[in-house]
């Protein structure tokens, strides 16, 4: 899958566009390639409970009793379920 | 003349003047303004990354939102909304910008926004195939696209690369447009829109208001566009309490009132379920708090550079402490002034939330810290600055028609300093100083400052207010205390308000007076009586009538001309007399207000059903003491809904024209002004030239046969100029329309009022009408505000503006509004400064309500329209707001160029 730069835990997001990035204090644009200190950021594509959906970006979330439709690029941070695949 | 000749030559050439300026000629040379500060190298820094930001949205909060709310279809609504706010908090994804002191944002982005398809899906459904099949073709990088960001400065106005423009305003990435719609289309028969719809069909002359909607006769429907705003929030409880306090308060009162109804017949029990909900809520702002308070110790762990890794330390312990606990410091206080204020926008879509008198209500924090030597000005300078950039990044999401028709992108967080104490005596402060001085070492929008004008008011306060308005941002606006007293006292007199409470009132949004109360706030061991907001949203109600729309279709027989649909019944009446004209107009703007109010209050009634404000009545007096929500009736005052209108100077000028050419000297019949509308005096149309400028229209060859008329109406007795002619129909008008809208009621049966100021609707409204009586031509933008001139007619001078203006009472409205543009050279030195604190003052002692200025030479004005590139920072004062030059449209730029520009105010 390709990493883009909103992956990376090292990435502050500004905007749908570009970010800042922790390490360089650089601001960079979202769809550029990422570099070697690239840190996995929790999202529901990372998770175990995370399941392709059949339509494009959209997935199921198995992480409850009822499943969920979820989405790849949700963030996890926050999520209590999140268990890295 | 060639046939595109301007009208601005077409006059000239004629000898007719229509001056865009008074008192001279300006200096040859274009003159900046004279006040300009820069702000502290960490405030500098973070503005400079606003200015680079783009407008963004994403799905986060409304994913679990909605997923939340679908999984507890079976609670109670309030309930069950609850719980889904409490998810949505709870897994907002946390976000430290470097350098910031201030933290945390409405989502992960600096300027971020997300899309309520609770309220209203419609906007983004209906273009469903557009959006997900550009989404679909999208794959390219955006590195190449990169040079199309500065073209209205934040706004996302096209997609590129993989980002989706939605509303003309905010991008989306393109891998979330899946889930926005698969959200949206989840709501589809069950959001307030949806749901309000149904009922609102069931009103008599239902069709008659969906018509009304498109002919753009009336802007918006509050319902479920911005159900809440324009008022004054309140931050007494959580400071006073802290949030533990607040959710031990919580299951305290359910314990009291689980099971009793408290003598109520309906509404008893229902607080036992409120309070459950505040609890919900409550836990669900704690999250989201520690959520970032996590994120913070994170970054202390990862952060290398000693000074940032002890800010990020700073930072937790902040949020730690205010997680739980009430502020002790006036960081803390304002780290949780600001976190409050961003939970209510989460809430629900807001526009005109104000954080209201919040110099008195933090003054406790700044006096005893700087007793105690915890704190120093500069230190609360920076941190003021940096409030300043925190509110700046604040964006509402909503339609292209009301983010950009209505708000012009603006967000209306009005801070008000200045006023009286509960006990009447000035209640300006050192604080206040300091927030007038953060407002011109960092200058940006947002808050925008208004004065509570008072005569006890200190003088060197007042003169400091001066010197922020001549940087030129366009604030503080200056709102009249006593005329607003007088207004509160009236409106809510009925529910309670006394002199006493009156004076705790403040401003929400761009100039509603709000009504609100005091409460005593308690730091170590001293109390202080602070201000807060107190009354519902005045943001609600029929929202922007636009008076010359209404009279063209009393010329046309009820038909709108533009489109060809016949929005009112037909009158059959011939129109004989000018007082018949105004009886038809009357009767037509009466039932527009009724059938618009009746839909209305469904939808406010939807609203209050199954989308409530549950964080916010946890923050107004007196729902936690009643146990009762917005919806229930909990808020301390509730007459807040009101009829809003648009267009007043070119209305009244074209009363006054038709009075006096067609019934007076009979110059022309009502069919040759008919004919001169109908073809627009012979101009082509303002979308044809591109621009909204009256002056700059262009002839349509052959035009010129309507010349005499043309000219005639242009010189018939204008608004604004001390005329006895016109200003007895603008008193007569007046005395009228302050009374109409109290014989409706809103659907918390209380009598609604007239609030009198246009926001940005006088671009599209006047984008919808036909050229005017008074002369001006299709398409272009009405005059602003209500008590401004209509741009280039005010000839007399600016008392004589206001001599026109306080004609009638102003404290028999919610407000009025007066726009003028004064040349920086005429308010220079200390000497103009006190020039333009006299004419404020002399406008205040005539019973103005409010007026505001731009200091602005108009030729930077023009070149900035030329050269947007150059002026990213350079800000306008529209009505009743101050807004980046870059980021409003050109119907608006073009208006605020023509107004007449003071050389001279003395």
């Amino acid at each position: 899958m390709l990493r883009k730069h909103n992956d990376c835990r090292n990435f502050v997001t500004v905007d749908v566009s570009k970010g800042i990035c922790r390490r360089t204090g650089d601001l960079i644009l979202i769809d550029t390639n990422t570099c070697e200190h690239f840190t996995e950021l929790p999202k529901c594509k990372n998770c175990a409970a995370f399941a392709a959906g059949n339509e494009e970006n959209i997935g199921i979330c198995q992480a409850e009793k009822t499943e969920h439709w979820t989405y790849p690029e949700l963030m996890a941070v926050t999520c209590a379920w999140y268990t890295h695949k | 003349m060639g046939k595109t000749a301007t009208l601005a030559e077409i006059l000239k050439e004629k000898g007719i003047s229509l001056e865009q300026r008074y008192g001279g000629e300006p200096p040859a040379d274009m003159v900046d303004r004279e006040v300009k500060k820069e702000p502290t190298p960490r405030a500098k820094k973070l503005r400079d990354l606003y200015y680079q930001t783009l407008s963004s949205a994403n799905m986060e909060f409304p994913y679990w939102y909605t997923r939340t709310y679908a999984d507890n279809i079976h609670d109670v609504p309030i309930i069950r909304r609850a719980k889904a706010l409490k998810a949505a908090y709870s897994h907002l994804t946390p976000m430290i910008f470097p350098g910031e002191k201030l933290v945390m944002g409405k989502t992960h982005y600096y300027r971020g926004s997300f899309p309520m398809p609770w309220l209203s899906e419609s906007f983004y459904v209906a273009k469903e195939d557009e959006l997900y099949q550009e989404a679909k073709q999208r794959g390219s990088t955006s590195a190449d696209e990169l040079v199309k960001w500065g073209q209205g400065g934040g706004n996302v106005v096209k997609s590129f690369g993989n980002v989706v423009s939605l509303a003309g305003k905010f991008g989306i990435r393109k891998e979330e447009v899946p889930a926005l719609l698969r959200t949206a289309r989840w709501w589809v028969g069950k959001s307030v829109e949806d749901e309000a719809a149904k009922y609102e069909a069931m009103v008599p002359g239902y069709p008659f208001k969906t018509a009304l909607m498109r002919s753009v006769i009336c802007m918006f429907e509050s319902g479920f566009t911005l159900p809440q705003g324009r008022e004054v929030t309140n931050y007494y409880y959580p400071l006073q309490y802290g949030l533990d306090g607040l959710i031990r308060m919580c299951e305290e009162k359910k314990a009291e009132v689980a099971g009793e109804s408290g003598g109520d017949l309906v509404s008893g029990m229902d607080r036992l379920y409120f309070y459950e909900a505040a609890k919900l809520v409550l836990e669900g702002i704690q999250a989201w708090i520690l959520n970032y308070a996590k994120e913070a110790r994170r970054l202390v762990e990862v952060t290398e550079d000693p000074v940032q890794r002890k800010e990020y330390e700073e930072i937790a312990e902040v949020l730690e402490h205010i997680a739980h606990k009430p502020p002790e410091t006036f960081r803390q206080a304002l780290q949780m002034q600001y976190t409050i204020h961003i939970g209510v926008l989460n809430e629900d879509a807001i526009s005109g939330l104000s954080p209201g008198r919040i110099g008195q209500v933090l003054y406790p924090y700044f006096e005893q810290d700087i007793e105690a030597g915890r704190i120093t000005e500069e230190e609360v300078l920076e941190l003021l600055e940096c409030h300043r950039v925190k509110f700046t990044c604040i964006d509402v999401f909503a339609s292209a028609g009301v983010v950009g028709g209505v708000l012009s992108g603006n967000t209306f967080n009005n801070l008000a300093v200045g006023g009286l104490t509960k006990d009447g005596r000035p209640a300006s402060n050192r604080l206040e100083m300091l927030i007038l001085e953060a407002g011109i070492t960092c200058a940006c929008p947002q808050p925008t400052l208004s004065v509570i004008y008072d005569e006890k008011l200190p003088e060197e306060f007042l003169l400091k207010a001066i010197e922020c308005v001549k940087t030129g941002t366009g604030y503080p606006a200056w709102m009249n205390n006593r005329v607003a007293m007088d207004f509160i006292l009236k409106q809510y007199g009925p529910e309670g308000m006394t002199v006493e409470e009156a004076r705790a009132w403040s401003i929400g949004g761009c100039l509603e007076t709000s009504p609100g109360s005091w409460k005593p706030l308690t730091l170590r061991g001293k109390t202080y009586w602070i201000p807060g907001g107190s009354g519902q949203p005045t943001s609600v109600g029929v929202h922007f009538l636009a008076l010359p729309k209404i009279l063209e279709c009393v010329l046309f027989n009820g038909k709108d001309m533009r489109t060809g649909e016949q929005v009112f019944e037909p009158h059959n009446r011939e129109i004989d007399s000018y007082e018949t004209l105004v009886e038809i107009w009357k009767d037509y703007f009466e039932k527009a207000i009724d059938v618009l109010n009746k839909c209305n209050n469904i939808q406010h009634d939807i609203w209050r059903k199954n989308n409530m404000a549950v964080w916010h009545s946890i923050l107004k007096p007196d729902c936690l003491e009643r146990g009762k929500h917005i919806g229930n009736g909990g808020y301390r005052y509730n007459a807040t809904f009101n009829v809003e209108t648009c267009g007043t100077a070119n209305f009244i000028n074209s009363l006054a024209a038709i009075k006096k050419l067609v019934f007076e000297e009979k110059k022309y019949t009502l069919e040759q002004l008919k004919d001169a509308i109908l073809n627009n005096f012979g101009f082509k149309t303002a979308e044809e030239v591109g621009s909204y400028s009256l002056l700059q229209q262009e002839k349509r060859e052959g035009g010129q046969i309507y010349d005499d008329i043309h000219g005639d109406c242009l010189m018939a007795p204008k608004m604004g100029n001390d005329d006895p002619y016109v200003d007895e129909i603008l008193a007569a008008y007046e005395e009228y329309v302050c009374e109409v809208p109290r014989r409706f009621l809103s659907l918390y049966g209380k009598p609604l009022y007239v609030c009198q100021i246009s926001v940005s609707t006088h671009a599209p409204q006047g984008a919808a009408t036909l050229a005017t009586a008074d002369g001006r031509l299709a398409g272009t933008t009405y005059a602003d505000a209500s008590m401004s001139p209509y741009p280039g007619t005010d000839v007399n001078g600016p008392y004589a503006v206001f001599n026109s203006a306080t004609v009638w009472d102003h404290s028999n409205s919610q407000n009025s509004q007066l726009n003028m543009k004064v040349h920086p050279s005429a308010v220079r030195g200390l000497e103009g400064a006190r020039k333009l604190l006299d004419l404020t003052r002399a406008y205040m002692r005539k019973g103005g309500f409010h007026i505001q200025y731009n200091i602005v030479d108009s030729r930077v004005l023009r070149e900035a329209q030329q050269k947007p590139d150059e002026y990213r920072d350079l800000m306008v004062r529209v009505a009743g707001f101050t807004q980046y030059w870059v980021e409003i449209g050109k119907a608006i730029q073009d208006e605020v160029i023509a107004r007449t520009e003071y050389e001279r105010v003395g």
